[in-house]
């Protein structure tokens, strides 16, 4: 990831979807400190709408009542907050010891190649994004590949031609 | 006195205050523990590294100093080669993306960070890899500036915005060696006290955007004094400095601790008053309304003041206790009344629970204890008989009195700083202001405090007192003033006037009793 310190503006306010809005509430009974509520409101944010803009850090931030600058520190801090737009299809290759042991570096060969992009970058097409990432505490099925959340384990580079061609 | 405790450091036994953490406690008796983040208004947070010594008896063997209480019969080893080591470590690690920009920082001469490479470490750097970049002369907003490359990461500006201020404009954001202090888009920092954080900064990341370029910090003369913002009269350093060809100028004010009044902060309109010590003051002496030297406009003052019938005093409430003392003899001389009206001064609503006052002046306090009238009824009616009013530096205009409302009355103005009085005055008298004079302020919470003389101007101003003793007053100097003072105001008589502590002195409620808050 590049410069973590820099947030973009989405250019439109931000709001929490019905849905989220529950979710904050019942959240919020549940820790005696509101500042407790940063990291998962902060997920809330990356749900719903993919990324985490200037607008919804200000908007979490009042909601909570606590400092921007305190939810700005937790957002920058955490890489797997994202800070712009991420691919429709996002993935995570582990780069941890059992999965680069076990052949992580040839399905990124492979997605490098095929993709067109390099780990930390978002295709032109904006459909896929790259990103290795540390353990994700399947080491038991590595190679894992994490993709919008979903696991896909003892990952080959056969198996992943497969999976992108459902994805595209 | 608290309660001491004995302990020993590098085997040497001192004798220290108890509940102190280790590097308030040991510091009073001299002997430093390096630290970078620790600040007594902040409290210890940890997180340098540089505070690290060694206890011997047993407990783990490293503790940083700001976060453990000093105990009876402690050893403390702070000469170790250890904690040397760890010292050189610390320093290396703060130095190893600091820029060596030293040359063109302001901090250049007050930075930590160069004192301690020249106590602790003094090593060469080992670094072979190019430095992080970061941001530069980024607007934080109420005139700070920030360089993120020099930036240690104490968090002292975050702990101060977040602890002091509640405000928390401030975060540290990213992390690891990108890690920087920063502010949220669209919310720079916007609290009354925010320039406290450059002189919070133990190095040269927080810059004030009023003084940043103007001056070399070794050239400055720090001299105390005491702001009259307000009338909390907030402790200061008066840092000034003549340079080659030209006049004594002040170029910054800086809090000075002083726990009774105004602990380690001032606010930020309070550190800009001294631009009006520099500029809008007055300069040339009037005569009848003609510009004349110093001598023969104090003169032509003294015979119009004799001459007149029904002479009317109006004193401001920054003059300081000696200055009003001396104009209520002279009043009393000259059959004059004198009135301190001047609620003008007094923005109702302005002040907080801190340190700003809605009363911008700085010694009204002393108004009650001289037994001086302030109220609009007495200045209305003296005002109307009177066929010379002398206005000593009080800006009638903030009270809503214009030059007209004065009527046919004479003026004359003896102060230091251009207002419409000044303007509408036949004679006028510039004088020293209070960076250039001493005296004694009682401020908004009856503390009693002293100023010294700070700036010498190449062609000083006289002070009030010798213009009032040239126009007949009876008192020699401020030493003579505090001794009459001493003689005969009731709520001075047991006090030393001339030996107040530097801390001040808080007159006790019967000493101030008829006061009003």
């Amino acid at each position: 990831m590049s410069n973590r310190a820099e947030l973009i503006e989405s250019g439109k306010p931000f709001a929490f979807d019905a849905e989220r809005d529950a979710e904050f509430e019942r959240l919020a009974k549940r820790y005696p400190n509101r500042d407790s509520l940063i990291l998962p409101s902060l997920w809330l944010i990356q749900d719903q709408q993919g990324w985490i803009s200037v607008e919804s850090i200000a908007y979490v931030a009042d909601r909570i009542g606590t400092f921007a600058s305190q939810v700005y520190e937790v957002a920058t801090f955490y890489t797997m907050y994202h800070l712009r737009p991420m691919g429709k299809y996002h993935i995570c290759v582990c780069r941890t010891l059992s999965c680069y042991l076990l052949g992580k570096q040839q399905i990124v060969d492979y997605l490098q190649q095929e993709l067109g992009i390099r780990p930390g970058q978002i295709s032109e097409d904006g459909r896929f994004s790259l990103e290795e990432v540390e353990c994700l505490g399947h080491c038991g099925s590595a190679p894992v590949v994490q993709i919008n959340g979903e696991f896909h384990e003892n990952m080959t580079v056969d198996k992943f031609k497969e999976l992108l061609s459902t994805l595209k | 006195m608290a309660d001491t405790i004995k302990l020993s450091v590098n085997g040497v036994e001192v004798e220290v205050q108890a509940g102190k953490n280790l590097v308030d406690a040991v510091a009073a008796v001299g002997i430093e523990i390096p630290h970078i983040c620790y600040h007594p208004a902040l409290g210890a947070d940890g997180n340098c590294r540089m505070c690290l010594v060694e206890i011997e008896d047993g407990r783990p063997p490293l503790v940083p100093a700001c976060k453990t209480r000093a105990v009876e019969g402690m050893k403390v080893r702070l000469d170790s080669e250890k904690i040397k080591k760890i010292q050189r470590d610390i320093m290396e690690f703060e130095l190893i993306n600091h820029p060596i920009d030293c040359p063109i920082c302001d901090q250049a001469g007050e930075c930590i960070l160069q004192d301690y490479y020249m106590k602790y470490d003094g090593a060469q750097s080992r670094m072979r890899v190019p430095q992080v970049v970061k941001g530069k002369k980024i607007d934080f907003g109420a005139g700070v500036v920030h360089d993120q490359e020099r930036c240690v990461l104490c968090a002292r500006c975050v702990r101060f915005t977040r602890l002091i201020t509640k405000t928390g404009e401030l975060g540290i954001v990213n992390r690891t060696d990108q890690a920087r202090v920063n502010i949220f888009p669209g919310r720079p920092l916007s609290n009354r006290y925010s320039l406290n954080v450059v002189d919070l900064c133990p190095v040269g990341a927080m810059t004030s955007s009023d003084f940043r370029f103007k001056q070399r910090a070794w050239f400055l003369t720090k001299s105390k004094g005491i702001c009259h913002g307000c009338s909390k009269g907030c402790n200061i350093f008066i840092d000034h400095n003549r340079e080659k060809y030209q006049d004594d100028i002040i170029y910054r004010y800086r809090p000075r601790h002083n726990e009774q009044v105004n602990g380690y902060f001032i606010c930020d309109a309070g550190r800009m008053t001294y631009k009006q010590e520099n500029e809008k003051r007055l300069r040339t002496p009037l005569a009848s309304g003609q510009q004349a030297d110093l001598e023969s406009a104090i003169n032509a003052l003294k015979r119009r003041l004799d001459q007149a019938a029904n002479p009317f005093f109006v004193v401001s409430p920054n003059c300081s206790l000696e200055q009003m003392h001396a104009i209520q003899q002279l009043a009393a001389q000259k059959k004059a009344t004198v009135s301190g009206f001047s609620e003008g001064y007094i923005q109702e609503g302005d002040g907080d629970d801190w340190l700003i006052q809605d009363d911008k002046a700085a010694n009204r306090a002393a108004f009650a204890v001289l037994g001086i009238d302030e109220t609009k009824e007495v200045f209305n009616s003296a005002l109307k008989g009177a066929d010379l009013v002398v206005n000593f530096g009080n800006d009638l205009s903030l009270s809503g009195v214009n030059n007209t409302s004065l009527g046919t009355a004479e003026m004359a103005f003896i102060g230091s700083y251009a207002n419409s009085c000044a303007d509408a005055a036949a004679y006028l008298v510039p004088v020293a202001s209070y960076s250039e004079d001493s005296g004694s302020i009682i401020n908004v919470d009856g503390v009693l405090q002293r100023y010294e003389t700070a700036v010498k101007k190449n062609v000083p101003f006289p002070n009030m007192l010798s213009v009032i003793r040239q126009l007949g007053g009876g008192l020699d100097d401020v030493q003579a003033a505090r001794t009459s003072l001493g003689n005969t105001v009731e709520a001075f008589k047991k006090l030393d006037l001339q030996n107040i502590p530097a801390q001040g002195l808080a007159l006790t409620a019967s000493e101030v009793g008829n006061v009003t808050a």
